[in-house]
Protein backbone atom coordinates (compact mmCIF):
# COMPACT_ATOMS: atom_id res chain seq x y z
CA UNK A 1 0.00 0.00 0.00
CA UNK A 2 2.71 2.30 1.00
CA UNK A 3 2.82 3.85 -2.80
CA UNK A 4 6.03 6.03 -2.65
CA UNK A 5 5.58 9.58 -4.41
CA UNK A 6 6.79 10.50 -7.35
CA UNK A 7 10.46 12.21 -7.05
CA UNK A 8 9.98 14.15 -9.75
CA UNK A 9 6.66 15.45 -9.12
CA UNK A 10 8.35 15.86 -5.71
CA UNK A 11 11.21 18.01 -7.25
CA UNK A 12 8.99 20.03 -9.30
CA UNK A 13 7.01 21.28 -6.13
CA UNK A 14 10.32 21.36 -3.91
CA UNK A 15 11.77 24.11 -6.88
CA UNK A 16 8.33 25.64 -6.96
CA UNK A 17 9.13 26.70 -3.12
CA UNK A 18 11.92 29.17 -4.15
CA UNK A 19 11.37 32.70 -2.66
CA UNK A 20 8.44 31.51 -0.86
CA UNK A 21 7.45 32.20 2.65
CA UNK A 22 6.65 29.80 4.51
CA UNK A 23 5.81 29.36 8.28
CA UNK A 24 5.64 25.95 10.40
CA UNK A 25 4.78 25.16 13.69
CA UNK A 26 6.80 22.37 15.70
CA UNK A 27 10.01 23.17 13.55
CA UNK A 28 12.48 21.86 15.98
CA UNK A 29 12.33 18.01 15.95
CA UNK A 30 10.41 15.29 13.69
CA UNK A 31 8.26 15.67 10.80
CA UNK A 32 8.85 19.63 11.49
CA UNK A 33 12.21 19.65 11.39
CA UNK A 34 12.59 17.42 8.14
CA UNK A 35 9.89 19.83 6.41
CA UNK A 36 11.93 22.70 7.39
CA UNK A 37 14.94 21.52 6.15
CA UNK A 38 13.68 20.44 2.69
CA UNK A 39 12.08 23.79 2.10
CA UNK A 40 15.14 25.83 3.32
CA UNK A 41 17.15 23.66 0.64
CA UNK A 42 14.85 24.59 -1.96
CA UNK A 43 15.29 28.47 -1.30
CA UNK A 44 11.96 28.98 0.86
CA UNK A 45 12.16 31.51 3.66
CA UNK A 46 10.91 29.47 6.10
CA UNK A 47 10.11 30.91 9.63
CA UNK A 48 10.36 27.88 11.90
CA UNK A 49 8.19 27.76 15.13
CA UNK A 50 9.70 25.95 18.79
CA UNK A 51 8.94 26.16 22.35
CA UNK A 52 12.36 26.17 23.55
CA UNK A 53 14.50 28.55 22.62
CA UNK A 54 18.03 26.10 22.56
CA UNK A 55 16.24 23.75 20.47
CA UNK A 56 15.76 26.61 17.80
CA UNK A 57 19.38 27.48 18.16
CA UNK A 58 20.35 24.09 17.97
CA UNK A 59 17.81 23.24 15.10
CA UNK A 60 18.95 26.72 13.36
CA UNK A 61 22.67 25.47 13.28
CA UNK A 62 21.89 22.29 12.06
CA UNK A 63 20.35 23.83 8.91
CA UNK A 64 22.57 26.12 8.60
CA UNK A 65 25.10 23.68 8.33
CA UNK A 66 23.52 21.53 6.00
CA UNK A 67 22.15 24.50 3.11
CA UNK A 68 24.64 27.69 4.46
CA UNK A 69 23.00 30.15 2.26
CA UNK A 70 19.53 28.88 3.77
CA UNK A 71 16.84 31.55 4.73
CA UNK A 72 15.29 30.50 8.02
CA UNK A 73 14.42 32.83 11.02
CA UNK A 74 13.08 30.67 14.23
CA UNK A 75 10.51 32.33 16.74
CA UNK A 76 9.86 30.88 20.28
CA UNK A 77 6.34 30.67 20.93
CA UNK A 78 4.43 28.10 24.03
CA UNK A 79 0.91 26.68 21.25
CA UNK A 80 -0.62 25.94 24.21
CA UNK A 81 -1.67 29.42 25.30
CA UNK A 82 -4.10 31.55 23.31
CA UNK A 83 -2.22 34.53 24.16
CA UNK A 84 0.80 33.26 23.05
CA UNK A 85 -0.43 32.33 19.57
CA UNK A 86 -1.61 36.08 19.46
CA UNK A 87 1.71 36.90 20.19
CA UNK A 88 3.10 34.72 17.53
CA UNK A 89 1.27 35.96 14.63
CA UNK A 90 2.34 39.47 15.35
CA UNK A 91 6.15 38.44 15.73
CA UNK A 92 5.48 36.18 12.57
CA UNK A 93 3.97 39.90 10.75
CA UNK A 94 6.70 41.69 11.79
CA UNK A 95 9.35 38.85 10.57
CA UNK A 96 7.52 38.78 7.34
CA UNK A 97 7.50 42.65 7.00
CA UNK A 98 11.36 42.79 7.84
CA UNK A 99 12.33 40.32 4.63
CA UNK A 100 10.49 42.88 2.58
CA UNK A 101 7.28 40.40 1.99
CA UNK A 102 4.01 41.07 2.72
CA UNK A 103 2.66 37.71 2.46
CA UNK A 104 2.76 34.30 3.46
CA UNK A 105 2.73 31.33 0.82
CA UNK A 106 2.09 28.24 3.00
CA UNK A 107 0.95 27.91 6.46
CA UNK A 108 1.79 24.39 8.28
CA UNK A 109 0.22 23.91 11.38
CA UNK A 110 2.48 20.82 12.53
CA UNK A 111 3.13 21.33 16.02
CA UNK A 112 1.33 18.54 17.91
CA UNK A 113 1.51 16.92 21.32
CA UNK A 114 0.58 14.14 23.70
CA UNK A 115 -0.57 13.32 27.10
CA UNK A 116 -1.57 10.60 29.24
CA UNK A 117 -3.32 12.95 32.11
CA UNK A 118 -5.55 15.34 32.12
CA UNK A 119 -3.97 18.79 31.86
CA UNK A 120 -5.27 21.73 32.30
CA UNK A 121 -3.30 25.12 30.42
CA UNK A 122 -3.04 28.79 32.36
CA UNK A 123 -6.18 29.15 30.35
CA UNK A 124 -8.62 26.43 31.28
CA UNK A 125 -8.10 24.49 28.39
CA UNK A 126 -6.87 20.52 28.12
CA UNK A 127 -3.02 20.52 26.62
CA UNK A 128 -3.71 18.01 23.79
CA UNK A 129 -7.04 19.82 22.65
CA UNK A 130 -5.05 23.47 22.93
CA UNK A 131 -1.31 22.48 21.53
CA UNK A 132 -3.38 19.98 18.48
CA UNK A 133 -6.44 22.13 17.61
CA UNK A 134 -6.78 25.25 19.36
CA UNK A 135 -4.07 26.70 18.07
CA UNK A 136 -4.01 26.09 14.88
CA UNK A 137 -7.48 27.48 14.25
CA UNK A 138 -6.20 30.91 15.72
CA UNK A 139 -2.96 31.07 14.30
CA UNK A 140 -4.93 30.38 11.05
CA UNK A 141 -6.96 33.05 12.24
CA UNK A 142 -4.68 35.50 12.80
CA UNK A 143 -2.95 34.82 9.19
CA UNK A 144 -5.13 34.60 7.35
CA UNK A 145 -4.87 38.10 5.89
CA UNK A 146 -1.20 37.37 4.91
CA UNK A 147 -1.92 34.09 3.32
CA UNK A 148 -4.96 36.00 1.20
CA UNK A 149 -2.73 38.12 -0.16
CA UNK A 150 -0.50 35.26 -1.50
CA UNK A 151 -0.56 34.63 -5.01
CA UNK A 152 -1.17 30.89 -4.07
CA UNK A 153 -1.66 30.89 -0.09
CA UNK A 154 -1.92 27.44 1.35
CA UNK A 155 -3.16 25.88 4.71
CA UNK A 156 -1.84 22.89 5.74
CA UNK A 157 -2.69 21.14 8.61
CA UNK A 158 -1.32 17.63 10.26
CA UNK A 159 -4.07 15.41 11.42
CA UNK A 160 -3.74 11.27 11.44
CA UNK A 161 -5.59 8.42 10.71
CA UNK A 162 -6.24 8.48 14.15
CA UNK A 163 -9.08 10.55 13.13
CA UNK A 164 -10.96 7.19 11.73
CA UNK A 165 -13.74 5.73 14.08
CA UNK A 166 -14.12 8.85 16.71
CA UNK A 167 -17.22 11.37 16.86
CA UNK A 168 -17.07 14.95 18.85
CA UNK A 169 -17.85 14.43 22.76
CA UNK A 170 -20.14 17.67 22.78
CA UNK A 171 -20.90 17.65 26.45
CA UNK A 172 -17.29 17.51 27.28
CA UNK A 173 -14.84 18.41 24.35
CA UNK A 174 -12.14 18.36 26.32
CA UNK A 175 -12.96 15.19 28.50
CA UNK A 176 -12.43 16.42 31.53
CA UNK A 177 -14.48 14.15 33.04
CA UNK A 178 -13.45 10.82 31.76
CA UNK A 179 -10.14 11.73 30.30
CA UNK A 180 -8.62 8.85 28.01
CA UNK A 181 -5.42 10.21 26.49
CA UNK A 182 -5.95 8.48 22.81
CA UNK A 183 -9.17 9.67 22.74
CA UNK A 184 -8.81 12.89 23.45
CA UNK A 185 -5.92 12.73 21.15
CA UNK A 186 -8.28 11.25 17.87
CA UNK A 187 -10.43 13.80 18.77
CA UNK A 188 -8.25 16.81 17.96
CA UNK A 189 -7.01 15.02 14.92
CA UNK A 190 -10.27 14.57 13.97
CA UNK A 191 -11.13 18.51 14.80
CA UNK A 192 -8.02 19.20 12.53
CA UNK A 193 -9.62 17.74 9.78
CA UNK A 194 -13.35 19.33 10.34
CA UNK A 195 -11.72 22.43 10.74
CA UNK A 196 -10.14 22.50 7.49
CA UNK A 197 -12.86 21.25 5.71
CA UNK A 198 -15.14 24.06 6.97
CA UNK A 199 -11.97 26.61 5.96
CA UNK A 200 -12.13 25.42 2.93
CA UNK A 201 -16.37 25.60 2.27
CA UNK A 202 -15.19 29.44 3.58
CA UNK A 203 -12.88 30.10 1.62
CA UNK A 204 -14.58 29.02 -1.17
CA UNK A 205 -17.47 31.54 -0.56
CA UNK A 206 -15.17 34.68 0.34
CA UNK A 207 -13.70 33.42 -3.46
CA UNK A 208 -16.81 33.65 -4.73
CA UNK A 209 -18.41 36.77 -3.10
CA UNK A 210 -15.32 38.83 -4.01
CA UNK A 211 -14.25 37.29 -7.88
CA UNK A 212 -17.46 37.90 -10.53
CA UNK A 213 -15.31 35.68 -12.90
CA UNK A 214 -15.07 31.75 -11.52
CA UNK A 215 -11.36 32.14 -11.95
CA UNK A 216 -9.55 29.05 -10.39
CA UNK A 217 -9.49 29.70 -6.39
CA UNK A 218 -6.19 30.55 -5.25
CA UNK A 219 -6.00 29.50 -1.04
CA UNK A 220 -6.88 26.04 0.08
CA UNK A 221 -6.24 24.40 3.26
CA UNK A 222 -5.00 20.87 3.30
CA UNK A 223 -5.10 18.08 5.78
CA UNK A 224 -2.10 15.54 5.64
CA UNK A 225 -1.93 12.23 7.45
CA UNK A 226 2.30 11.47 7.82
CA UNK A 227 1.04 8.01 8.47
CA UNK A 228 3.46 6.17 11.35
CA UNK A 229 6.37 8.24 11.89
CA UNK A 230 9.18 7.41 14.09
CA UNK A 231 9.25 10.83 16.20
CA UNK A 232 9.16 11.72 19.36
CA UNK A 233 5.46 12.45 20.37
CA UNK A 234 4.98 10.05 22.40
CA UNK A 235 7.45 10.88 24.94
CA UNK A 236 5.91 14.05 25.67
CA UNK A 237 4.49 14.01 28.96
CA UNK A 238 3.67 10.52 28.88
CA UNK A 239 4.75 8.01 31.74
CA UNK A 240 6.80 5.15 31.94
CA UNK A 241 4.13 2.49 30.55
CA UNK A 242 3.27 4.38 27.40
CA UNK A 243 6.74 5.54 26.14
CA UNK A 244 7.85 1.82 26.34
CA UNK A 245 5.14 0.98 23.83
CA UNK A 246 5.97 3.72 21.68
CA UNK A 247 9.67 3.05 21.69
CA UNK A 248 8.28 -0.32 20.29
CA UNK A 249 5.87 0.89 18.27
CA UNK A 250 7.77 4.02 16.15
CA UNK A 251 10.50 1.84 15.34
CA UNK A 252 8.15 0.40 12.74
CA UNK A 253 7.41 3.93 11.87
CA UNK A 254 8.93 5.63 8.43
CA UNK A 255 11.30 8.24 8.63
CA UNK A 256 10.64 12.24 9.23
CA UNK A 257 11.87 13.11 6.05
CA UNK A 258 10.08 10.77 4.20
CA UNK A 259 6.82 11.82 6.55
CA UNK A 260 7.57 15.33 5.47
CA UNK A 261 7.14 15.04 1.10
CA UNK A 262 3.74 14.97 1.79
CA UNK A 263 3.76 18.71 2.74
CA UNK A 264 6.24 19.39 1.02
CA UNK A 265 4.07 18.16 -2.04
CA UNK A 266 0.87 20.23 -0.99
CA UNK A 267 3.20 23.30 0.03
CA UNK A 268 4.66 23.68 -3.54
CA UNK A 269 2.80 21.73 -6.46
CA UNK A 270 1.00 23.84 -9.00
CA UNK A 271 -1.55 21.81 -9.63
CA UNK A 272 -2.39 20.55 -6.19
CA UNK A 273 -4.70 24.26 -5.38
CA UNK A 274 -7.79 23.06 -8.44
CA UNK A 275 -8.05 19.80 -6.49
CA UNK A 276 -11.26 19.20 -4.45
CA UNK A 277 -9.52 16.51 -2.00
CA UNK A 278 -8.49 17.68 1.56
CA UNK A 279 -7.02 14.61 2.92
CA UNK A 280 -3.84 13.49 1.81
CA UNK A 281 -1.14 11.01 2.43
CA UNK A 282 2.11 10.20 0.66
CA UNK A 283 1.51 12.29 -1.72
CA UNK A 284 -2.21 10.82 -2.71
CA UNK A 285 -5.48 11.96 -1.55
CA UNK A 286 -7.45 9.67 0.64
CA UNK A 287 -11.00 9.45 1.57
CA UNK A 288 -11.17 11.07 5.23
CA UNK A 289 -13.82 9.40 7.64
CA UNK A 290 -17.60 10.48 6.80
CA UNK A 291 -18.01 11.88 10.52
CA UNK A 292 -15.19 14.46 9.20
CA UNK A 293 -17.17 15.46 6.31
CA UNK A 294 -20.66 16.44 7.52
CA UNK A 295 -20.99 20.21 7.82
CA UNK A 296 -23.03 20.26 10.21
CA UNK A 297 -20.57 18.61 12.41
CA UNK A 298 -17.74 21.27 11.02
CA UNK A 299 -19.97 24.55 11.79
CA UNK A 300 -21.10 23.39 15.29
CA UNK A 301 -17.48 22.64 16.10
CA UNK A 302 -16.25 26.20 14.46
CA UNK A 303 -18.81 28.33 16.49
CA UNK A 304 -17.41 26.61 19.70
CA UNK A 305 -14.00 27.15 18.65
CA UNK A 306 -14.76 30.69 17.81
CA UNK A 307 -16.11 31.31 21.50
CA UNK A 308 -13.19 29.94 23.07
CA UNK A 309 -10.69 32.12 20.90
CA UNK A 310 -13.11 34.56 21.19
CA UNK A 311 -12.72 35.75 17.74
CA UNK A 312 -15.67 36.23 15.10
CA UNK A 313 -14.70 34.80 11.42
CA UNK A 314 -15.74 37.27 9.36
CA UNK A 315 -15.26 36.30 5.35
CA UNK B 1 -27.39 40.55 43.64
CA UNK B 2 -25.88 38.60 41.41
CA UNK B 3 -24.51 34.99 43.44
CA UNK B 4 -20.74 34.04 42.95
CA UNK B 5 -18.22 30.88 43.68
CA UNK B 6 -15.36 32.06 45.12
CA UNK B 7 -12.14 30.20 44.79
CA UNK B 8 -8.56 30.31 46.62
CA UNK B 9 -5.80 28.36 45.22
CA UNK B 10 -7.38 29.23 41.50
CA UNK B 11 -4.56 28.72 38.88
CA UNK B 12 -3.32 25.64 40.05
CA UNK B 13 -4.19 22.71 38.74
CA UNK B 14 -6.94 21.42 41.16
CA UNK B 15 -8.08 25.13 40.87
CA UNK B 16 -8.33 25.43 37.86
CA UNK B 17 -10.55 22.42 37.34
CA UNK B 18 -12.84 23.84 39.62
CA UNK B 19 -13.21 26.82 37.97
CA UNK B 20 -13.87 25.18 34.89
CA UNK B 21 -16.33 22.76 36.09
CA UNK B 22 -18.60 25.54 38.18
CA UNK B 23 -17.77 27.63 34.50
CA UNK B 24 -19.33 24.76 33.03
CA UNK B 25 -22.25 24.89 34.89
CA UNK B 26 -22.52 28.37 34.10
CA UNK B 27 -21.89 29.56 37.45
CA UNK B 28 -20.31 33.41 37.84
CA UNK B 29 -16.80 33.05 39.74
CA UNK B 30 -14.58 35.01 41.84
CA UNK B 31 -11.30 33.85 41.80
CA UNK B 32 -7.96 34.47 43.94
CA UNK B 33 -4.22 33.39 43.94
CA UNK B 34 -0.93 34.80 43.65
CA UNK B 35 -0.44 36.27 40.18
CA UNK B 36 -2.72 39.12 38.58
CA UNK B 37 -1.20 38.08 35.06
CA UNK B 38 -2.50 34.04 35.41
CA UNK B 39 -5.22 34.84 36.69
CA UNK B 40 -6.38 37.68 34.15
CA UNK B 41 -5.14 35.46 31.15
CA UNK B 42 -7.69 32.19 32.98
CA UNK B 43 -10.17 34.68 33.26
CA UNK B 44 -10.46 35.65 29.75
CA UNK B 45 -10.76 32.89 28.62
CA UNK B 46 -13.50 31.70 30.89
CA UNK B 47 -15.84 34.59 30.19
CA UNK B 48 -15.14 33.76 26.26
CA UNK B 49 -15.74 30.30 26.42
CA UNK B 50 -18.45 29.92 29.03
CA UNK B 51 -20.30 33.18 28.51
CA UNK B 52 -19.96 33.79 32.65
CA UNK B 53 -19.16 36.57 35.22
CA UNK B 54 -15.55 36.32 36.07
CA UNK B 55 -14.19 38.65 38.89
CA UNK B 56 -10.38 38.43 39.92
CA UNK B 57 -7.92 39.84 42.69
CA UNK B 58 -4.81 38.25 43.47
CA UNK B 59 -3.54 38.17 47.19
CA UNK B 60 -0.85 36.44 49.15
CA UNK B 61 -3.24 33.88 51.28
CA UNK B 62 -0.85 34.31 53.66
CA UNK B 63 -0.54 37.55 54.83
CA UNK B 64 -2.84 38.39 57.08
CA UNK B 65 -3.20 42.30 55.72
CA UNK B 66 -3.39 41.20 51.96
CA UNK B 67 -6.39 38.89 53.35
CA UNK B 68 -8.17 41.55 54.97
CA UNK B 69 -7.43 43.55 51.64
CA UNK B 70 -8.87 40.55 49.57
CA UNK B 71 -12.09 40.33 52.02
CA UNK B 72 -12.45 44.48 52.12
CA UNK B 73 -12.35 44.45 47.92
CA UNK B 74 -15.14 41.60 47.86
CA UNK B 75 -17.55 43.55 50.13
CA UNK B 76 -16.76 46.85 47.87
CA UNK B 77 -18.02 44.65 45.15
CA UNK B 78 -21.38 43.89 46.58
CA UNK B 79 -22.39 40.55 45.38
CA UNK B 80 -23.29 37.02 47.31
CA UNK B 81 -21.99 33.94 47.53
CA UNK B 82 -23.70 30.49 46.75
CA UNK B 83 -20.82 28.09 47.19
CA UNK B 84 -16.83 28.90 48.45
CA UNK B 85 -14.23 26.39 47.15
CA UNK B 86 -11.15 26.46 49.70
CA UNK B 87 -8.19 24.67 47.01
CA UNK B 88 -4.87 27.29 48.11
CA UNK B 89 -2.76 24.95 50.32
CA UNK B 90 0.89 23.65 50.23
CA UNK B 91 3.56 21.09 50.89
CA UNK B 92 7.19 20.95 52.16
CA UNK B 93 8.26 17.48 51.57
CA UNK B 94 11.14 16.28 53.25
CA UNK B 95 11.99 15.53 57.21
CA UNK B 96 10.82 18.19 59.47
CA UNK B 97 13.94 19.22 61.20
CA UNK B 98 15.03 20.65 57.87
CA UNK B 99 11.75 23.00 57.60
CA UNK B 100 12.86 26.80 58.32
CA UNK B 101 10.61 28.64 60.91
CA UNK B 102 9.58 30.58 57.95
CA UNK B 103 7.92 27.66 56.19
CA UNK B 104 6.55 26.64 59.02
CA UNK B 105 4.94 29.40 59.46
CA UNK B 106 3.85 29.67 55.75
CA UNK B 107 2.29 25.82 55.80
CA UNK B 108 0.20 26.66 59.14
CA UNK B 109 -1.14 30.01 57.45
CA UNK B 110 -1.90 28.98 54.38
CA UNK B 111 -3.51 25.50 55.25
CA UNK B 112 -5.45 26.50 57.95
CA UNK B 113 -5.17 30.32 58.94
CA UNK B 114 -6.71 31.76 55.67
CA UNK B 115 -8.88 28.46 55.13
CA UNK B 116 -10.77 29.55 58.11
CA UNK B 117 -10.67 33.23 58.09
CA UNK B 118 -12.02 33.23 54.59
CA UNK B 119 -14.81 30.83 55.37
CA UNK B 120 -15.86 32.45 58.19
CA UNK B 121 -15.82 35.70 56.35
CA UNK B 122 -17.96 34.64 52.94
CA UNK B 123 -20.50 32.90 55.54
CA UNK B 124 -21.13 36.25 56.03
CA UNK B 125 -21.85 37.22 52.30
CA UNK B 126 -24.04 33.93 51.40
CA UNK B 127 -27.17 33.97 49.13
CA UNK B 128 -29.53 33.00 51.70
CA UNK B 129 -32.15 32.11 48.90
CA UNK B 130 -29.76 29.21 48.10
CA UNK B 131 -28.19 26.41 50.18
CA UNK B 132 -24.96 27.63 50.46
CA UNK B 133 -21.68 25.01 49.61
CA UNK B 134 -18.57 25.08 51.18
CA UNK B 135 -15.84 22.67 49.83
CA UNK B 136 -12.41 22.28 51.76
CA UNK B 137 -9.86 20.66 50.24
CA UNK B 138 -7.88 18.11 52.26
CA UNK B 139 -6.03 15.08 51.35
CA UNK B 140 -6.22 11.68 51.76
CA UNK B 141 -3.56 12.05 54.07
CA UNK B 142 -5.46 13.36 56.45
CA UNK B 143 -6.27 9.95 57.43
CA UNK B 144 -3.16 9.34 57.94
CA UNK B 145 0.21 10.49 59.78
CA UNK B 146 2.98 11.30 57.09
CA UNK B 147 6.21 11.09 57.92
CA UNK B 148 7.92 13.12 55.69
CA UNK B 149 4.90 15.29 54.89
CA UNK B 150 4.01 15.75 59.26
CA UNK B 151 2.81 18.70 59.29
CA UNK B 152 0.91 18.60 55.61
CA UNK B 153 -0.90 15.06 56.46
CA UNK B 154 -1.61 17.53 60.40
CA UNK B 155 -2.77 20.54 58.69
CA UNK B 156 -4.95 18.51 56.51
CA UNK B 157 -6.35 16.30 59.31
CA UNK B 158 -6.81 19.47 61.21
CA UNK B 159 -9.31 20.64 58.04
CA UNK B 160 -11.58 17.63 57.77
CA UNK B 161 -11.77 17.52 61.50
CA UNK B 162 -13.14 21.30 61.49
CA UNK B 163 -15.00 20.82 58.27
CA UNK B 164 -17.05 17.62 59.60
CA UNK B 165 -17.88 19.74 62.85
CA UNK B 166 -18.27 22.72 60.95
CA UNK B 167 -21.05 20.92 58.49
CA UNK B 168 -23.05 19.79 61.74
CA UNK B 169 -23.21 23.12 63.07
CA UNK B 170 -24.52 24.88 60.17
CA UNK B 171 -26.98 22.27 59.10
CA UNK B 172 -29.66 24.19 60.07
CA UNK B 173 -29.20 27.22 58.02
CA UNK B 174 -28.72 25.54 54.70
CA UNK B 175 -25.03 25.03 54.85
CA UNK B 176 -23.34 21.94 53.60
CA UNK B 177 -19.83 21.69 53.85
CA UNK B 178 -18.22 18.73 52.25
CA UNK B 179 -14.49 17.98 52.45
CA UNK B 180 -12.33 16.49 49.20
CA UNK B 181 -9.64 13.70 50.04
CA UNK B 182 -7.98 12.93 47.04
CA UNK B 183 -5.04 10.91 46.53
CA UNK B 184 -1.82 12.18 44.66
CA UNK B 185 -3.33 14.41 41.89
CA UNK B 186 -1.73 14.83 38.69
CA UNK B 187 -1.68 18.49 37.83
CA UNK B 188 2.15 20.13 37.23
CA UNK B 189 4.48 17.90 35.86
CA UNK B 190 6.10 17.87 39.23
CA UNK B 191 3.25 15.80 40.59
CA UNK B 192 3.25 13.94 37.59
CA UNK B 193 6.69 12.76 38.50
CA UNK B 194 5.99 12.16 41.95
CA UNK B 195 3.26 9.87 41.57
CA UNK B 196 5.13 8.40 39.03
CA UNK B 197 7.86 7.68 41.25
CA UNK B 198 5.51 6.14 43.90
CA UNK B 199 5.60 3.25 40.90
CA UNK B 200 2.18 1.08 39.89
CA UNK B 201 0.16 1.84 43.21
CA UNK B 202 1.17 5.57 42.66
CA UNK B 203 -1.07 5.59 39.19
CA UNK B 204 -3.96 3.41 40.38
CA UNK B 205 -4.98 5.62 42.72
CA UNK B 206 -4.42 8.87 40.65
CA UNK B 207 -7.74 10.28 39.38
CA UNK B 208 -7.78 12.64 37.04
CA UNK B 209 -8.37 16.09 38.06
CA UNK B 210 -11.07 17.19 35.96
CA UNK B 211 -12.65 14.20 37.08
CA UNK B 212 -12.02 14.94 40.72
CA UNK B 213 -13.78 18.10 40.48
CA UNK B 214 -16.90 17.59 38.36
CA UNK B 215 -17.59 14.57 41.06
CA UNK B 216 -16.74 16.86 44.51
CA UNK B 217 -19.40 19.52 42.89
CA UNK B 218 -21.90 16.65 42.52
CA UNK B 219 -21.32 15.48 45.97
CA UNK B 220 -21.26 19.07 47.93
CA UNK B 221 -24.48 19.71 45.71
CA UNK B 222 -26.04 16.28 47.84
CA UNK B 223 -24.51 17.67 50.71
CA UNK B 224 -22.22 14.77 51.56
CA UNK B 225 -19.89 14.79 54.24
CA UNK B 226 -16.84 13.47 52.45
CA UNK B 227 -15.17 13.00 49.34
CA UNK B 228 -12.60 10.21 48.58
CA UNK B 229 -12.14 9.72 44.27
CA UNK B 230 -11.38 6.35 43.35
CA UNK B 231 -13.07 3.20 44.63
CA UNK B 232 -9.74 1.74 45.44
CA UNK B 233 -8.74 4.58 47.66
CA UNK B 234 -11.96 4.40 49.35
CA UNK B 235 -11.36 0.74 50.27
CA UNK B 236 -7.61 1.40 51.27
CA UNK B 237 -9.25 4.24 53.56
CA UNK B 238 -11.73 1.71 55.04
CA UNK B 239 -9.67 -1.31 55.28
CA UNK B 240 -6.91 1.28 56.83
CA UNK B 241 -9.07 1.52 59.92
CA UNK B 242 -8.54 -1.51 61.36
CA UNK B 243 -5.16 -1.14 61.45
CA UNK B 244 -3.05 0.14 64.35
CA UNK B 245 -2.07 3.92 63.22
CA UNK B 246 1.50 3.05 64.18
CA UNK B 247 1.79 0.20 62.21
CA UNK B 248 0.29 2.31 59.22
CA UNK B 249 2.50 5.50 60.15
CA UNK B 250 5.71 2.48 59.69
CA UNK B 251 4.64 1.54 56.76
CA UNK B 252 3.67 5.23 54.79
CA UNK B 253 6.97 6.49 55.89
CA UNK B 254 8.79 3.01 54.72
CA UNK B 255 7.26 4.16 51.10
CA UNK B 256 8.24 7.61 50.99
CA UNK B 257 11.59 6.84 51.95
CA UNK B 258 11.37 4.19 48.79
CA UNK B 259 10.23 6.50 46.63
CA UNK B 260 12.32 9.14 47.40
CA UNK B 261 15.05 6.83 46.57
CA UNK B 262 13.26 6.06 43.13
CA UNK B 263 12.99 2.17 44.23
CA UNK B 264 9.75 1.54 43.87
CA UNK B 265 8.67 -0.84 40.88
CA UNK B 266 7.37 0.88 37.96
CA UNK B 267 4.58 -0.20 35.75
CA UNK B 268 6.80 -0.86 32.87
CA UNK B 269 9.21 -3.06 34.64
CA UNK B 270 6.92 -4.74 36.20
CA UNK B 271 5.74 -6.10 32.15
CA UNK B 272 9.05 -6.29 31.34
CA UNK B 273 9.84 -8.70 33.65
CA UNK B 274 6.66 -11.17 33.33
CA UNK B 275 7.75 -10.64 29.27
CA UNK B 276 11.18 -11.76 30.49
CA UNK B 277 10.12 -14.81 32.65
CA UNK B 278 7.60 -15.80 29.92
CA UNK B 279 9.86 -15.55 27.06
CA UNK B 280 12.69 -17.19 29.01
CA UNK B 281 14.70 -14.38 28.19
CA UNK B 282 17.98 -13.40 30.58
Amino acid sequence: MNTRPSSTLLEQAGRNLKGKTVVITGATSGIGLAATKIMAGYGAFVIGIGRSEQKCRMAETEIRELHADAKIAYLTADLSLLREVRKLAEKIKETVHKEGNDCIDVLVNNAGTFACWYISTEEGFELQFAVNYLAPFLLTYELLPLLKAASTGRIINLSSGSHYRTKIRWNDIMMRKHYNCLMAYKQTKLANVLFTAELNRRLGKYHRSNKTQDSCINIRAFVVDPGLVNTQIGFKGTTGIVKWIWKMRSQRGIEPEEAASTIIYLAGDPNVLNSQEIYWKNCHPLKPSKYSQREDVALRLWEMTEQMCGIRWEN
Amino acid sequence: MESYVLITGATGGLGKAFAVECAYRGWNLFLTDLSEEHLCCFATSLMNTYAVRVIYSPCDLTDAAERQKLLSHIRSCNISFSALINVAGLDYEGLFSDRSPEQIRTLIRLNIEANLEITAEILKLRNRIKPFRIINVASLAAYYSMPLKAMYAASKRFLLSFSMALREELRPYGVTVTTLCPAGLPTTPECIKAIERQGFAGIITTKNVGYVAAKTIDHALKGHAVYIPGKLNQLLRFFSSFIPSVVITRFIGSRWQRAGENKLQKPEHLIWNLWRKTEGVT
